[in-house]
């Protein structure tokens, strides 16, 4: 067996209030330990990459973030922003706090992509705003911007069902832009794309927190933001991250700047470390489905 | 082969078809072959209408009946299915349930809503078109409302329920990552569920209008013109090649839907 590393803080941000806090939240089902008791502090501005084996607890921790799941303890022990995501009511408050893009990206396959760009907005749209979109679309001046930033201006009246994976999830993206959330969450988002959609894919996923690319809504809150990823790559990880956080057995493994993140450190995280043999740790690919 | 091994070969599937295979030796042998399927110079008779069929009658005359009667009927079946969507899309939607559950849990007035109105369709479904004819016959008398109400109904219920199933159906991760936008459950069947079960919700509902053809054909004992209504009146006279050029009327009319709804299902591919 490995030893267990030390855990050392990632990069320190002046903020001294964190964005996200999250105090020995837990989550087990049944006999299943989904995440033992965790401690995270994320402040706005920060880049955080989740690593770990299959089953470490990545989706766990951010179902918990999203607030899809309520952590044992109660939705106390996870804040962002001072508020609780398992407190709030599905709904405009939510959707600004929290927003996540899947491995799938999860599309509606049928509607047009410009009504799935603005799905982004649904949360803060009045229902009679929302029925007339479909008919005569509001805000398309903004959905325009977001596919543009994308880079996939011309596809604003094609289905999803009809785009590549790459341009699945620029759509993903631009609807995520709509949506505005102060923590984006991304759930292995570049796993189902070649390594050169997913540098692509990851650049524009970090472009929804980062100031570089502003935002859809110009409402400058770029700089209060925060993305948290499962990827498994480490030169993504190196290239588009600030911060990486290994877990392991629902722990947490390592936390460390991302430019520290080196090939030792992921192997030993991979290791399956009781005679299952070595794992490729690189392999952005495996965890593709079908 | 022992018995233990027959045994092991007789299992579900095969002891079901071993009791079909019993079940229909046994009625056949309940038959009485002595008498004729047919009555006597029933075999003729069958020739005889068969024949008309070379030609049908097509003499201008009838042609413009036939025309009219078509109309007539297809006008009939049209107005019975819009009434029969207009009730059966809403109460398909509550049947579904998609709107009793949200990420937040279920609604239970919502849930109690949805299983009353799963009864009701049933309800709606479970008495046939002719039977709801005679009823409303009864209640409005001899009118075209009568035939229009009497195949809404029916057809309403039937409509809902697969309707309800398609919606159903849809697969869940779409909507999850729609929910996670803040979208409220009615949002969430607008953009979700609804634009993903349409191509499904549409092909059924073309079908269910072929099949409203066939009904609003049969509903002429009601008082209403149409195919159905004609027809009657050639076999009153015995007049075969009429009755022949009308089923042919009738198939042109379903065929030609088919076609509709295939051109329209082709344009919602992706």
């Amino acid at each position: 067996m490995s030893a267990v590393r030390p855990v050392r803080t990632g990069e320190q941000v002046a903020t001294p209030e964190p964005l996200i806090t999250i105090k020995s939240a837990a989550k087990v089902y049944g006999n299943n330990r989904g995440l033992s008791p965790l401690n995270l502090a994320i402040h706005a501005g920060e880049r955080v990459a989740l690593v770990g084996p299959s089953g470490s607890g990545k989706t766990t921790l951010l179902r918990l973030l999203a607030g899809a799941l309520v952590p044992d303890e109660g939705p106390n022990s996870v804040s962002i922003n001072g508020k609780s995501p398992a407190n709030l009511k599905p709904g405009r408050e939510l959707a600004s706090l929290v927003g996540i893009v899947s491995q799938r990206f999860d599309l509606v396959p049928h509607l047009p992509v410009m009504h799935n760009v603005l799905a982004g907005r649904l949360g803060h749209w009045s229902l009679a705003r929302s029925i007339l979109s479909l008919v005569w679309p509001m805000e398309r001046r903004a959905a325009q911007q977001a596919l543009a930033r994308v880079g996939i201006a011309d596809k604003i009246n094609e289905r999803p069902g009809r785009l590549s994976g790459g341009e699945q999830q620029r759509v993903a993206i631009a609807r995520m832009m709509m949506q505005s959330p102060l923590v984006v969450l991304a759930d292995e988002p570049v796993a189902s794309l070649d390594p050169a959609r997913a540098e692509e894919g990851m650049a524009l996923l970090v472009g929804l927190v980062h100031s570089d690319l502003g935002h859809a809504n110009g409402d400058g809150r770029s700089s209060e933001r925060a993305l948290i990823a499962s990827l498994h790559t480490a030169s993504l990880i190196r290239r588009h991250f600030t911060r990486v956080v290994g877990l392991r057995d629902s722990r947490v493994h390592f936390d460390l700047p991302a430019g520290e993140l080196d090939d030792a450190v992921l192997d030993e995280l991979y290791d399956l470390g009781d005679g299952y043999g070595d794992v490729e740790p690189l392999a952005g690919l495996a965890a593709r489905d079908g | 082969m022992s018995f233990r091994r027959l045994q092991s070969w007789l299992t579900g599937p095969r002891l079901l078809t071993l009791g079909i295979v019993c079940a229909l030796a046994w009625s056949l042998s309940r038959v009485d072959w002595q008498q004729p399927i047919a009555h006597t110079g029933g075999g003729a008779a069958a020739l005889k209408v068969l024949l008309a069929l070379f030609p049908p009658d097509l003499t201008p005359e009838f042609l413009s009946i036939c025309v009219v009667a078509s109309w007539h009927t297809l006008a009939y079946a049209v107005a019975g299915m819009s009434l029969a969507v207009a009730l059966g899309l809403p109460l398909g939607i509550l049947a579904s349930g998609v709107l009793a559950v949200s990420s937040d849990g279920h609604n239970p007035r919502r849930w109690t809503l949805m299983v009353a109105v799963r009864f009701l369709l049933a309800a709606m479904r479970s008495v046939h078109e002719l039977v709801w004819a005679l009823l409303f016959v009864a209640a409005v008398g001899l009118s075209p409302m009568a035939a229009i109400l009497a195949m809404a109904i029916p057809y309403a219920g039937i409509l809902g329920r697969i309707y309800a199933e398609q919606l159903q159906v849809a697969p869940p991760e779409p909507i999850a990552a729609l929910r996670t936008t803040g979208a409220s459950p009615l949002r969430v069947l607008l953009y979700g569920y609804i634009p993903m079960a349409l191509p499904d919700l549409l092909s059924y509902t073309f079908y269910r209008l072929e099949c409203g053809i066939r009904a609003a054909a049969i509903m002429s004992f009601v008082g209403i013109d149409g195919i159905g209504f004609q027809i009657e009146l050639s076999l009153a006279d015995l007049l075969f090649r009429q009755v022949w050029t009308l089923l042919i009327f009738l198939v042109v009319l379903v065929v030609a839907v088919d076609w509709w709804s295939s051109r329209v299902r082709r344009s919602m591919a992706y």
